[in-house]
């Protein structure tokens, strides 16, 4: 959809029309919650939808709008929204204001890395679902190669499986690795970090404020961090106000046909779980799709397509890629947490709240849309010895793929524009 | 103690004082990699090249640094790395510029987003690390990776690739006083934010790289590339990433160079990456090459005197994504020489007829090539090999060099070549001159 501009003329401001105006205003409808033109809060500001034609038109969106405004965070935490259960928070840590803002100073802090260009945020960018939109897996500091795509921080605090392997289970704990991780963050030590914090002058006094009198440490970096992180709850989707609230028209009937064929005939639920109060949409348990499999002892494919600008693609032969290219790195999966050789290729299954926002898909992100994702399951994964007996090939037709895809769309919490705008209003650390 | 600053301050008032006892000798232009009118230029032989090279991991100090060759094939060290200055760190060590007095050198790093300030006039062979702008993304507002340094007078240009947000290829402008104090920012134009300048086609994706000025016109022109997560990201993943490769730019821009506002935004799509505006006061044109799709642009004044935008010619075989780089004009406008990466090629185009180049000569220089600079007699070019630390090839094709030619107007001839390598160095990159006669009363 164009954007609305001023006065047909080509030049000047363009204004772009927020969802619920066109809604209003009948002039269209918001899909999965999302606004019918491109605005700073919900996805990339550098629009793409389109690209791979030669038809495609720039949306763009400019950095100075990501206006923030602070939420109350501690507020969200107390009481979820519509179908989320209670955030368990851990005795150790009771999440409190001070260090909700401690934590969030920190998330969006590029400082923390060794070289100061990455925050946490630099891979889990608030208004891309918080992770990535625009790449398959991460880039970490000096461009170093990271395996996996980057998980959504929505709704963490729910898990105790922690990265696509479950190598983590507490979020304190969690933080630490990417910080210390020679391929994301790369800091020689945890000192490094602790005493670095310690000289920076805005901090001054804001871990004593939030750890009675406690100052920067391996504990408190990892409690503030993990505080602000599981105020990152959404819920109350048009999903949960159906399916939960009795509000009929919350969602459309494709979306209601996709979540019986979710629950029946497709099965998904088995694996994203749900029940009559409450929905997660994950077992938080591990799986073998056969990606990872594919990945690691397939033979891949012979040429790769390559888009060199709007409607322009080149094949381009595999073993010229290669040689601008390190080896792939490996990845087994659980099984490098467990080295159990029944967990090789297993990997976590995702929650799907909000899966609309968090393309592209699948711990290796080798999916760009939901259809995509459909279609996979619906051909039974990717045969392998250790294929999950639960993916199996589901015979859906087209339209049914269609309604589960109207399903997922329906699974956008209410609350993004809060959160994406609480996380603008916060400073972006770097060196001054 | 004299600050930085007032060090600069005092030495520039120095050089100004030497610039204007100097400008009738020297003239007013850089080599032809350089626009004219803006800076004093070497004419004749030049003694020195100074190449910021990307420092690599296990190789030497594995630092960026600044290296010093000898080019004057007088001196008995001609063809030998007389020097080099770390800098500490690697900050994906690219590309660099003088000040307008040409007695300091503004190295920047797409990485870290630092800027490094070396003194060259002291002694033009021994480049002096004399400061660094360590605060580029806090005080631009969120600028990331500082990439063409171009003086305006007593001002400094300089191009950002990527933003503080998410890493992406929005961007902006960023204006420093030469004496290092930060002045102003300039985003580049988006959609939502056109800052009254005419879209003339489909895109305006805020995407910026090099940039380059027509004074006399008040002209200024900017191009597109990519973010700090493609340009940083190894090449082979992203040649494989779908959605990264949507993340390109697709633009080029024409300001009006007097106040940074920007005029029309043109569809240059596959990458524009390096600008080079024609030399002679009578040509109002500037090429660029996209690197995606391998064609050569032109963006030229038509007969009501407005800017216009056309593709040329292409450059290799766009099929096989040659990836011109780099290329350089000579002071004559009446020739072009591109670096085409992949593989590894020179092309020398006959660019007379500005809407016509005609390929007339080729060259391998290497299994890598990137960067090219010509003398202003054309009669010396030089390659350097490394486009970006994670782009380079992998294994034996990631030759690391700095090769001098002489050109006589037929044949290149290879009159020395240094192996980073082997001399434990990293992998060079921009290339800039340097000679005694800059300084002499």
């Amino acid at each position: 959809m164009a954007p609305v501009q001023g006065k047909g003329k080509k030049t000047g401001r363009v204004r772009f029309v927020p969802c619920l105006l066109v809604s209003t205003l009948g002039i269209g409808v918001c899909a999965a919650g999302l606004p019918a033109v491109p605005d700073a809060v919900h996805g990339p500001g550098d629009v793409k939808t389109g690209y791979e034609s030669a038809d495609y038109e720039t949306r763009s969106v400019s950095l100075q709008s990501r206006k923030g405004l602070p939420a109350d965070l501690m507020r969200l935490l107390k009481s979820p929204p519509r179908g989320l259960p209670a955030v368990p928070v851990p005795r150790d840590n009771p999440v409190t204001g001070p260090k909700i803002q401690l934590g969030r100073k920190l998330y969006y802090d590029r400082r923390l890395s060794f070289n100061e260009t990455m925050s946490c945020a630099m891979c889990h960018i608030p208004e891309q679902g918080f992770t990535n939109n625009e790449l398959k897996t991460a880039v970490g500091i000096e461009g170093r190669t990271v395996r996996r795509n980057a998980p959504t921080i929505y709704n963490v605090a729910y898990f105790s499986n922690l990265f696509h392997d479950g190598r983590e289970t507490r979020l304190e704990h969690q933080v630490w690795q990417p910080m210390l991780a020679p391929n994301e963050m790369a800091n020689p030590s945890i000192g490094y970090v602790i005493e670095k914090l310690g000289r920076l002058p805005d901090y001054k006094g804001l871990f004593e404020a939030a750890f009675d009198g406690r100052g920067p440490g391996i504990e408190t970096v990892g409690m503030a961090i993990a505080s602000y992180e599981r105020t990152i709850i959404s819920g109350n989707s048009p999903f949960d106000r159906w399916r939960f609230g009795g509000d009929e028209k919350a969602i459309g009937e494709a979306a209601k046909r996709g979540f019986r064929l979710f629950t029946g005939k497709a099965n998904c639920v088995v694996c994203h779980t749900a029940d009559d109060r409450q929905a997660l949409l994950t077992d938080d348990a591990f799986h073998n799709t056969g990606l990872g499999w594919e990945d690691s002892v397939g033979g891949g494919p012979a040429e790769y397509p390559v888009q060199l600008a709007p409607g322009v693609v080149v094949r381009v032969p595999s073993a010229t890629v290669e040689s601008f290219g390190e080896p792939p790195p490996s990845d087994l999966g659980r099984y490098e947490v467990t080295q159990n050789p029944a967990d090789r290729w297993r990997y976590k299954t995702p929650s799907l709240r909000n899966v609309a926002l968090t393309s592209p898909y699948m711990h290796n992100g080798v999916f760009g849309s939901l259809r995509d994702v459909v279609e996979f399951y619906n051909k039974g994964g990717i045969p392998n010895p250790l294929l999950d007996p639960e993916i199996r090939p589901l015979g859906l037709t087209r339209g049914e793929m269609g309604d589960i895809v109207s399903f997922l769309e329906s699974l956008t919490g209410d609350n993004i524009e809060t959160l994406v705008r609480d996380a603008f209003a916060a400073p972006v650390g770097d060196r001054h | 103690m004299m600050t930085f600053r007032q060090k600069l301050f005092l030495v520039g008032i120095a050089a100004v004082t030497a610039l204007l006892t100097l400008a009738p000798l020297s003239g007013w232009c850089d080599e032809t990699s350089m626009p004219p009118d803006m800076m004093p230029k070497i004419f004749g032989q030049e003694d020195f090249i100074y190449v910021w090279t990307l420092g690599e991991e296990g190789l030497g100090d594995g630092q960026d640094k600044l290296v010093t060759v000898d080019v004057n094939p007088k001196s008995p060290k001609y063809g030998t790395v007389v020097y080099s200055v770390s800098v500490g760190g690697r900050n994906e060590a690219h590309h660099a510029g003088f000040t307008h007095d040409r007695h300091y050198i503004w190295a920047a790093g797409l990485d870290t987003s630092k800027i490094f300030i070396f003194d060259i006039r002291t002694d033009p062979a021994r480049p002096r690390l004399v400061g660094a702008i360590t605060d580029f993304v806090a005080k631009s507002g969120g600028v990331v990776g500082p990439h063409t340094v171009m003086p305006v007078g007593d001002r400094m240009i300089i191009t950002g690739l990527s933003n503080n947000r998410d890493h992406g290829g929005r961007t902006g402008l960023v204006e420093y006083t030469a004496d290092g104090k930060y002045v102003a920012t300039y985003w580049m134009p988006t959609d939502d934010d056109l800052q009254d300048a005419v879209k003339t086609g489909k895109y305006a994706d805020g995407y910026g790289y090099d940039v380059r000025m027509l004074q006399r016109l008040d002209f200024m022109i900017t191009s597109s590339f990519a973010g700090w997560s493609n340009y940083m990201m190894d090449f082979g993943k992203l040649l494989k990433d779908e959605e990264a490769m949507k993340r390109f730019g697709n633009t080029v821009v024409v300001w009006r160079m007097s106040d940074r506002k920007p005029l029309k935004i043109f569809d240059v799509p596959g990458s524009p990456l390096e600008i080079r505006c024609a030399l002679k006061p009578e040509h109002d044109y500037c090429f660029t090459a996209t690197a995606l799709t391998s064609k050569f642009w032109l963006v030229y004044r038509d007969k009501t005197g407005a800017w216009q935008a056309r593709e040329v010619s292409a450059i290799g075989d766009p099929a096989k994504v040659p990836l011109p780089v780099a290329f350089s004009i000579s002071s004559d406008d009446k020739l072009i020489w591109v670096t085409t990466f992949a593989d590894g090629k020179v092309r020398a185009f006959n660019v007379s007829d500005p809407f016509h180049p005609v390929q007339v000569y080729e060259k391998q220089i290497g299994s890598q090539v990137n960067m090219v600079s010509s003398s202003w007699d054309g009669k010396r070019i030089y390659f350097t090999s490394s486009l970006l630390s994670k782009w380079d090839k992998k294994g034996k094709d990631n030759e690391q060099f700095i090769k001098g030619y002489t050109w006589d107007g037929k044949e290149l001839k290879e009159r020395f070549a240094i192996d980073f390598t082997r001399e434990k160095l990293g992998r060079p990159h921009e290339m800039k001159f340097g000679a005694y006669s800059l300084y002499k009363k």
